[in-house]
Formats: C-alpha cells, sequence, structure tokens
C-alpha cells in the first residue's frame, strides 16, 4: 500500500458514509409524503440565523424543506417544550382543551410567583423569584429527569432488573409522564391546573412527588448495581 | 476483401470511441443505424461468396440483425419524411422548411387531444428518436470480440470503472510525488461539486448503451463519490463534472408572481393555494394597515388560539405585521385545512414585499413548502389506518 493510500483512510470512511447516505435516496421510505432528502423546516429565528452564520445554510439551497407545521410558530410565547407538553396532555385529538389547561397551569405559576415577590421585602430576596413559568417549566424538568433506567433481562432462567443509562429523549419523555401522571391523579378539590403548577414549583425547587420518583428510581438503579454488566452478552 | 478490412476499421474505430464518455460524436452512436454507413457495406459483403466461410456465425447473425433493422429504420424515415410533407401541405406550408416544431404544431391542431398523459397523445417524431440505439459490431469476421472485457456482457460499464481505477491510481502517484516534494497544498473538492449532483441512472445507460441493474448504477456511483472526495481530484474536473449535473436552487424554481396596482394605486399580489381537503384564494395588499378578513369576517373567523397564530405566522415572521392587509376565501373540509392553506397563500403572495434574501430565510423555515400530508386511509380488517383490531385465538 502507498503512502498516500495511508493517509487517505479517515477521507475514505467519510466517502463511505456519504455513499451510503446517496444509496438511501434510492430505496424510498415507507409511509413518509415526503422523500428521504427534504430537510426538516427551521422556523425558529435564532436557530435560523445560526443556521445562516454556519454555512450550513447555504449548502440547502439546493435541497427542499417540509412545510412547517400546523403546531410551529414565531410567537413570542411559543415553547417548544410546552407545545410538546401539551400534545402529551391531550387526549382523543382534544388540543385547544389540553393548551387552555397547560396555560391555565403557566397562569397559576404566575400568580403564585407574583405573590410571592409581593410578599417579598428587600430587592435580594425579590430578585431570587423566577416569574417566567415557561423558565420555571424548563427548570423543573430537568430537576425531573432520570438519568439511569431499570430494564429486565433475563438471565440464566430468572429476570434481573438491570439499570441502563437513558437518552436525552427518553428522559424528557419520562418527566413529562410522571408530571401528567401525577397531576391527574383524582383527587375531588384540585383540578389539573392548580395540580401541575404546584408540581411545577416543587420541582422547580427540586422537591415534590415527581422528584421523589426520579430519586427512588435512581435508589433502585443503585441498589441493583450488582446487575450492571448483564447488558452486555 | 479491401472493403471487408475496411469494416474492420471502422467498427474498431467506433468502438475506441466509445472511451470518450458523454463525447456525442454521431460516428460512435449512429454507426449501425444510418444506412450509408459501415453496415450497407456489410450488406454487399453477406452476398460476396468467396469470403462466406471465414465469417463467423455470430457476425453472420449481427449482420443479419443489422441489416433488418437498417431496412426498418430506414423504412420508418420515408414515412416520417412522406408524413411530413402530408402535413405542411395540409398546413399549406413549404414542405422543404418544415420543422419539426412545425410538425408538432399541426399534430396538436390537427389532432386535438385530450388525454392528461403528454406521452399518450397523439406525436410524430424522428425515428432516431423513438427507437433506441444499438451498438455496433463488438467483433470481427471470426467472431473474435474487440474488447477485452466484452465477456463482461456490460464492456462499457466495466470499462468505466476500469478507467476509475486508473485515474485513482494516477492521482495516488502525484500525491505521493507531492508529499516527496514535500507540498501539502489543500484543494478542497467540496468547491467544484457544489450545487451539482450525479447524473441519474438512465443517462448513464443511454450514454454506455448498456442497461445497468440499480447495484450496478450505485457501484458507479459510490466510485465516482469516492474519486470525487480525493485531495486531488481537481486534476480530473472535467471528468468528474461529465457525470454531473447542474441543480436548479429552490428559490429559483419558484417564479415571483408581478406587483399589481389597484384602483386606488395601491400594490397587490393574489395566490392560490392547497391543504388537506381545503383550498383557499389571498390577496395581499400592500401600504395596509394589517386589516385581516377571512370570508367577510375578521381573524376571529377562526376559533382556536393555533389557527389564529398560524394566520399570523408568516407575516410575523418577515416583520410585515400591520404593513399589509390581508382578504382572503377559503374553503373545503376541516379548520386546519383552511387555515393551512391560506398560511402558505399569505407567505407565497409576501415574496413580493420582501427581498430576496427574506424569501430564502422563509423557504428555510418550511413557509413556502406545499404540505403533502394528507389523511391516511382506513385499511379493511382493522378499524383504523393502523389500528388493529384485538387478537384473540379463538
Amino acid at each position: 500500500m502507498s503512502l498516500s493510500g495511508l493517509l487517505r483512510t479517515l477521507p475514505t470512511l467519510n466517502a463511505i458514509n456519504s455513499s451510503l447516505g446517496s444509496l438511501s435516496l434510492l430505496s424510498r421510505q415507507p409511509y413518509s409524503m415526503y422523500k428521504p432528502f427534504v430537510k426538516e423546516p427551521v422556523y425558529n429565528i435564532e436557530q435560523l440565523d445560526k443556521l445562516i452564520e454556519s454555512g450550513e445554510a447555504k449548502k440547502r439551497e439546493f435541497v427542499p424543506v417540509k412545510a412547517a407545521r400546523n403546531d410551529h410558530n414565531v410567537s413570542v410565547f411559543y415553547d417548544d417544550l410546552t407545545s410538546k407538553f401539551i400534545n402529551m396532555v391531550m387526549v382523543k385529538g382534544q388540543k385547544e382543551l389540553a393548551r387552555n389547561l397547560v396555560e391555565m397551569g403557566y397562569m397559576k405559576v404566575k400568580q403564585i410567583q407574583l405573590a410571592k415577590y409581593y410578599e417579598a421585602t428587600t430587592d435580594a430576596e425579590r430578585a431570587e423569584i423566577e416569574l417566567n413559568p415557561i423558565t420555571i417549566f424548563h427548570k423543573a424538568l430537568e430537576n425531573c429527569s432520570p438519568v439511569l433506567q431499570l430494564t429486565p433481562i433475563k438471565r440464566g432462567g430468572s429476570t434481573y432488573q438491570v439499570p441502563i443509562p437513558i437518552t436525552e429523549n427518553r428522559a424528557r419523555f419520562l418527566a413529562m409522564k410522571w408530571m401528567i401522571l401525577e397531576c391527574r391523579e383524582k383527587e375531588r378539590k384540585i383540578h389539573f391546573p392548580e395540580r401541575l403548577a404546584f408540581e411545577l414549583i416543587d420541582a422547580f425547587n427540586n422537591t415534590g412527588k415527581v422528584v421523589k420518583r426520579k430519586q427512588d428510581l435512581h435508589k433502585q438503579c443503585e441498589n441493583n448495581r450488582a446487575y450492571a454488566h448483564y447488558r452486555w452478552g | 476483401m479491401a472493403a471487408l478490412r475496411e469494416v474492420l476499421i471502422f467498427n474498431s474505430k467506433c468502438f475506441r470511441g466509445v472511451r470518450s464518455y458523454f463525447c456525442s460524436s454521431p460516428a460512435f452512436q449512429y454507426s449501425s443505424l444510418s444506412p450509408n454507413n459501415a453496415s450497407s457495406n456489410v450488406q454487399k459483403l453477406d452476398f460476396e461468396e468467396s469470403d462466406t466461410k471465414r465469417i463467423s456465425k455470430a457476425m453472420k447473425s449481427y449482420m443479419e440483425r443489422a441489416k433488418i433493422h437498417d431496412n426498418f429504420i430506414k423504412e420508418q424515415l420515408h414515412q416520417y419524411n412522406i408524413g411530413k410533407r402530408h402535413l405542411a401541405n395540409m398546413m399549406g406550408k413549404d414542405p422543404e422548411f418544415f420543422t419539426q416544431h412545425d410538425v408538432n404544431e399541426a399534430i396538436r391542431y390537427l389532432f386535438p387531444s385530450g388525454l392528461y398523459d403528454p406521452r399518450a397523445r397523439p406525436m410524430m417524431k424522428h425515428p432516431d428518436e423513438i427507437y433506441p440505439k444499438r451498438k455496433a459490431a463488438e467483433f470481427d469476421m471470426n467472431g473474435r470480440p474487440f474488447h477485452s472485457l466484452f465477456y463482461t456482457s456490460k464492456p462499457n460499464y466495466y470499462n468505466l470503472l476500469h478507467d476509475l481505477a486508473v485515474k485513482f491510481k494516477q492521482l495516488d502517484n502525484h500525491e505521493d510525488k507531492m508529499i516527496y516534494r514535500g507540498i501539502q497544498d489543500q484543494q478542497a473538492s467540496e468547491l467544484f461539486l457544489f450545487g451539482t449532483d450525479w447524473v441519474s441512472k438512465e443517462s448513464v445507460e443511454s450514454v454506455l448503451l448498456e442497461s445497468l441493474t440499480d447495484s450496478q448504477y450505485s457501484n458507479l456511483i459510490k466510485t465516482m463519490e469516492r474519486f470525487a472526495q480525493h485531495r486531488y481530484a481537481v486534476r480530473e474536473k472535467n471528468f468528474i463534472m461529465q457525470f454531473r449535473h447542474q441543480l436548479a436552487a429552490q428559490t429559483e424554481i419558484q417564479k415571483i408572481p408581478e406587483l399589481m396596482r389597484d384602483e386606488s394605486n395601491r400594490p397587490f399580489t393574489t395566490f392560490s393555494a392547497r391543504r388537506k381537503r381545503s383550498n383557499a384564494t389571498v390577496k395581499v395588499i400592500g401600504e395596509g394597515t394589517g386589516l385581516i378578513s377571512i370570508n367577510g369576517e375578521d381573524i376571529l373567523y377562526f376559533k382556536r388560539k393555533q389557527d389564529k397564530e398560524q394566520i399570523i405566522f408568516p407575516l410575523e415572521f418577515c416583520n410585515m405585521l400591520g404593513k399589509v392587509d390581508v382578504v382572503a376565501t377559503c374553503e373545503g373540509v376541516g379548520m386546519s385545512g383552511r387555515v393551512g392553506s391560506i398560511r402558505l397563500a399569505i407567505a407565497m403572495c409576501l415574496r413580493c414585499f420582501v427581498d430576496a434574501e427574506t424569501i430564502e430565510r422563509m423557504r428555510l423555515a418550511g413557509l413556502l413548502s406545499y404540505d403533502p400530508r394528507e389523511r391516511e386511509r382506513k385499511k379493511p380488517g382493522q378499524p383504523g389506518a393502523r389500528e388493529k383490531f384485538t387478537w384473540k385465538k379463538r
């Protein structure tokens, strides 16, 4: 093998990858109305600016883009994560209802935080109080997201609960699911929006039932760490 | 015998012609087709009794096939010319200066057709355009093939791959030389590949005069891709570019209509768009105050928050909120379909009021794309599109 042949090893890998990408063009994706090479839309203005700055937009000049979806938006009130959460709260396609519930929850959060804000006497105390419900929601979800998960794996006739690391997506899903389950728990007096507001503020302060659920899971994972090696083989 | 030698030389020559890919020299492509070329000589030779013994069976059958084909093409050409004269007479024009364009016009006028697919409508074209081109003889009088790769059954294709390998080696040698001399200049191959794509399977086939399988085509493209990734691929730019075609920028594909003026001299445009089972016609008027009217009502025509936001989306995206008036009419099934069609139509109209950069931004944001997604049909044997009945053993 010649010297240049050796030196070329790395770009060769790239070439194979890119050729694999072009190969997938030949076979159509099932169920998708779009062809596989069509790019996702970038509707967020900040992300779009970044895309243009990085020169990635120039490359997309020749590539068609999917249509922005019905729930995409550039409104100042729009939040990607909230929109995801609304979709998870939704039952039987009643999106407007789900959205109203979540927004009422946000309103309650705002009211509670504002009450705290006006009760506080010094400026230092006031500066500590977070007033934006969307920021609270993001922080709360972050606090609720687990890092590990237990999966049943069969070894030698018996099943073990084996702790495995989970992806960001899965962690987000679990946090949202726990939050919703906690809020839906049947109790006469308190309705979903109020429950949501309380849970969000609790989770924001790293307390509450959802955070406890996460900690319980982590504890269980810690107990079962002896089985961790069953993940492989 | 001398004539025979001529044929051989001619054939071997035209075979060499294949090596220059995408060359449109008629000698290479039409050699066996045109009546006054090699194969007509072959016909004469066929009946020379002294040489019949030496001619192999393969050559004989080839010559027979060539003869039949040539006669067929000749006949077709004759009919085409007669037809052209008839059409010229019918249209009252000079037959000598009657072009293919005139023929098409005449056919469209004399044989009007309501068929949807243009290929299904009546047509009259030159036989060269209708009947596929054929390869010239690939073997000599003794049945011995000219090409070393003849028995691969696709000599032109494998020859191309072989050429690629040779060129690859040459580039490697060049790179070695450069490294030896201590010159390390980075030449980005991306630069000249930008905005182009590999040619389609059909065009490769038409040039090689061989039918390729999907895997053969993807193999070729894979090899070319890897070749183009070479650090010194720029040296073989002309060779590579023969296999690439120019892409049109997405924003250039869509034509932007010109602004019109209404009676009060305000600029406006209209656009009709569709989504799901509904369609909308939108008129966007410049120098406005942000009035929105949908089917005679204001934005409250839509009850859901999401729908109202969708109407505002393109206007907010290009900072045109409060600068233009929107008059929309929509009809069809479903509110989200209606709102989707209005959004697309507004975005399309706004292209006339903003600069090119904003149009590209709108395209990247997915505002200028038609949404092809539709309700998936219910399937027999299951309650919905994807949902299945509960499975019971008995």
